[in-house]
């Protein structure tokens, strides 16, 4: 069945208007995503270990794809067999339903989460909230754009559209309503104390720990989680409850396939040879063990993702969240993450966005988003084949009538004429003749149709007096 | 000699017919037998690019059968074109087939069909330097350009040191900008559905440009795609400014006949051809 996902009402071209209008935004991420990009083709040099890992990886983890009916109750034995509960969830609504009964069950009150963009998905933190729970994100960018009330801009780096006068400015109003005091600069280091100081008293206090999970091994039944910054160590050990929310796409099946992978994406997503924190969820606090949490529940989500196996997008379900794809893309770096108006921005999300809804949802993604500059193809780490599934999707778009009668009249009419070499010249002729109207100092300055759009800002040599056709055939003599 | 079919594209037979009569010089001037298929029209990959993969076809098919009755390498003077006919058209042409009622037979028939003529599509740079004598770098280039690296020269053909190497062999010095890797914005049909995205790319574009020529002695902008620079001289043309940009076999006709000088004595070369 159809996922669901969170969809920004406002229509496209007032997103992609405010991404364009926010020069700040459009400053940091360039900067951002160009030193990621950099970085991800740095690593791989005298790396070879690296590129050979990152083959493996693609081969492994498309076989889980492909195995993940006998993967995934092998999975969730291993997890019981561990002490932990297992649940899944055919949808979003299923899986927010689970946490919060969870949560509700326990008298809970505090909740602190890792990164996840699958809870993002879900809109779990919404949902909790209207529970009357407190949650609060522990990682850095998360906790960022929390305190902004905004979602994230990118899959890795969630902040990534904010400068540093910005966090400073956000953190200052958060002190002044705490009456604590502010960062005292807007540096990175006393930003990240700020937080720090912040955080340490959530997570103290938190009684629930909610994480996403960036791997999940069916073999020993264990969650890997990948941070650059501790907080998943502290929020799977403190509190007593320990909730993993984990896609069904994310099963590895053995410690030495997840060995192939879990440097992918570190090494993709910034440039770095293995994550600085990387830990691993196995089951909840044994009999004489002092720490970690008493009870572990690991909700396992499809949302659509099972709709994918078996067809030509199968290997989207491939994805790492590295966001190696939306630091390429040149539309990304324009429009900024929250222009897509999806959970997932830049290429992945143009493709997923629309696959995990069946269409319900932002249906103009695939073509607004995409100079077909295949970037994204070349960057993506699980060779996605993002830049042919977004042409493929432009056609399923045809298909379905999804596009305005009137374009896909022109497109019609053009390859008819065009089919045939008489045709052509006519339509040549035609266009020569026609032009006139539209000519200001021997330049080309509008002209209908689809073609309208260029002139808004572009101007275009106009049809020559004598096309390359005309001139073979008067210089060379007709020529073959 | 080399028999050479010569495949304009659309968009210089149209727009920029001069880049197509100094691309037929130059080959003709390295060897080849120039021949000039005028059935000839578009490959179809504004369509396909924006969806339209049945239309695309159409012109796909024409393609294949304008140019399967000749011989020789077929010259396309485009990288991006040259990768639609050479990577897209198989697949194309052979699902259209079955999605239009064909056999599979019939659809096996015309990739085949399809790949045999993919096989003998180069883009010029890639012909010139693969089908000629390598002839000696010019030790002083008189002249630099920047030269722009269209995104399915780059990804699709990986014809990534072409260029640059005729360029050279013509005594001209290629200069990579900033953010080399980005797309211009052009993407077909894409700089009118959604020019807005697509001209704030081609600013982009324009800055790296700028930044380079200020940092060199840079007489023009070059590339081996017609599409790009069409789209970029297209924006300065609106925005009133004038830097010379030339396709990449305009430029190699220019150095071939002596054209270019140093940049102070004219603009970076005789213009009054």
């Amino acid at each position: 069945m159809a996922g669901t996902l969170p969809a920004d009402p406002t229509p496209w071209h007032e997103r992609r208007d405010a991404g364009l209008s926010d020069s700040t935004m459009r400053r940091t991420i360039g900067t951002v995503t160009k030193r990621f990009s950099t970085g991800q083709r740095q690593v791989f040099n005298g790396y070879p270990e690296g590129a050979t890992a990152r083959e493996a990886a693609v081969k492994a983890k498309r076989q889980a794809i492909r195995d993940l009916d006998t993967l995934l109750p092998r999975l969730r034995d291993s997890v019981e067999t561990n002490g932990g509960q297992t649940y899944l969830a055919r949808d979003a609504t299923e899986a927010v339903a689970v946490v919060v009964k969870i949560a509700q069950s326990r008298k809970v009150q505090r909740i602190i989460k890792t990164k996840s963009m699958l809870t993002e998905e879900l809109q779990l933190n919404q949902a909790l909230q209207e529970a009357g729970l407190s949650v609060v994100e522990t990682d850095l960018g998360e906790y960022i754009i929390q305190q902004a009330h905004e979602t994230p801009s990118h899959i890795l780096a969630p902040a990534a559209h904010k400068n540093r006068d910005q966090i400073e400015t956000l953190f200052r109003d958060d002190a002044r309503e705490k009456g604590i005091t502010p960062p005292n600069s807007n540096n990175a280091e006393s930003l990240t104390r700020y937080a720090r100081q912040r955080l340490r008293e959530d997570f103290l206090h938190a009684d629930m720990g909610i994480t996403g999970g960036n791997f999940a091994v069916a073999e020993t039944g264990t969650v890997v989680l990948i941070t650059n910054e501790g907080n998943a160590d502290m929020v799977t050990t403190l509190p007593s409850i320990l909730v993993s929310v984990v896609g069904i796409e994310k099963i590895m099946d053995t410690w030495e396939t997840l060995g192939t992978i879990i440097q992918q994406p570190a090494m993709n997503g910034i440039g770095q040879r293995l994550s600085s924190y990387t830990t691993f969820v196995s089951g909840p606090r044994r009999e004489g063990v002092v720490e970690g949490p008493v009870e572990w529940h690991l909700v396992l989500v499809d949302n659509g993702r099972n709709l994918l196996r078996g067809t030509e997008f199968e290997d989207v379900l491939s994805c790492i969240r590295c966001g190696a794809c939306l630091n390429v893309c040149p539309v990304f770096r324009q429009v900024g993450g929250h222009a897509y108006g999806s959970v997932y921005p830049g290429p992945i999300g143009i493709v997923e966005t629309p696959l995990l809804t069946d269409w319900r949802i932002l249906p103009e993604l695939p073509t607004v988003g995409c100079t077909v500059c295949h970037a994204c193809g070349e960057a993506c780490p699980m060779e996605i084949d993002l830049p042919h599934h977004i042409i493929q999707l432009r056609q399923e778009k045809v298909r379905r009538h999804l596009v305005a009668s009137g374009v896909a009249r022109s497109y019609r009419w053009w390859a008819k004429m065009w089919a045939t070499a008489s045709g052509y010249q006519r339509s040549l002729r035609w266009a020569r003749w026609g032009q006139r109207l539209y000519l200001k100092q021997g330049t080309l300055h509008d002209a209908p149709g689809i073609a309208h759009g260029w002139f808004v800002s572009r101007n275009m040599p106009p049809v020559a007096s004598e096309t390359f056709h005309e001139w073979w055939l008067k210089h060379r003599q007709g020529g073959t | 000699m080399k028999p050479v079919q010569l495949f304009v594209t659309c968009m210089v037979d149209a727009f920029r017919p001069e880049a197509g009569i100094a691309a037929a010089r130059v080959l003709e001037r390295r060897g080849a037998a120039l021949d000039f298929p005028a059935d000839q029209t578009c490959c179809g990959q504004f369509s396909f690019n924006a969806g339209y993969h049945h239309e695309a076809a159409r012109l796909a098919r024409h393609f294949v059968h304008v140019f399967e009755g000749t011989e020789g390498s077929i010259v396309a003077l485009s990288g991006s074109c040259a990768a639609m006919v050479i990577h897209e058209y198989p697949s194309l042409i052979a699902e259209d087939v079955i999605s239009t009622g064909g056999t599979t037979g019939e659809a096996a028939d015309w990739k085949e069909r399809a790949v045999r003529i993919g096989d003998r599509v180069v883009e010029l740079s890639q012909w010139i330097t693969q089908f000629t004598e390598n002839s000696p770098e010019v030790p002083n280039p008189v002249v630099s350009a920047v030269l722009h690296q269209g995104c399915h020269m780059r990804r699709l053909l990986k014809a990534n040191v072409e260029p640059e190497a005729v360029l050279r062999q013509a005594g001209i010095n290629p200069i990579t900008m900033d953010d080399a890797d980005q797309c211009c914005g052009f993407g077909g049909t894409y700089s009118m559905t959604e020019w807005k995205v697509s001209t704030a790319l081609a600013d982009a574009k324009w800055y790296s440009v700028k930044k380079t020529i200020h940092e060199h002695n840079i007489a023009c902008l070059t590339s081996a795609d017609l599409g790009c620079l069409l789209h970029l001289e297209g924006r300065q043309s609106r925005l009133g400014e004038t830097f010379p940009v030339m396709y990449l076999a305009e430029l190699i006709d220019r150095a071939d006949q002596g054209m270019l000088m140093e940049k102070g004595e004219t603009d970076g070369w005789d213009t009054s051809r």
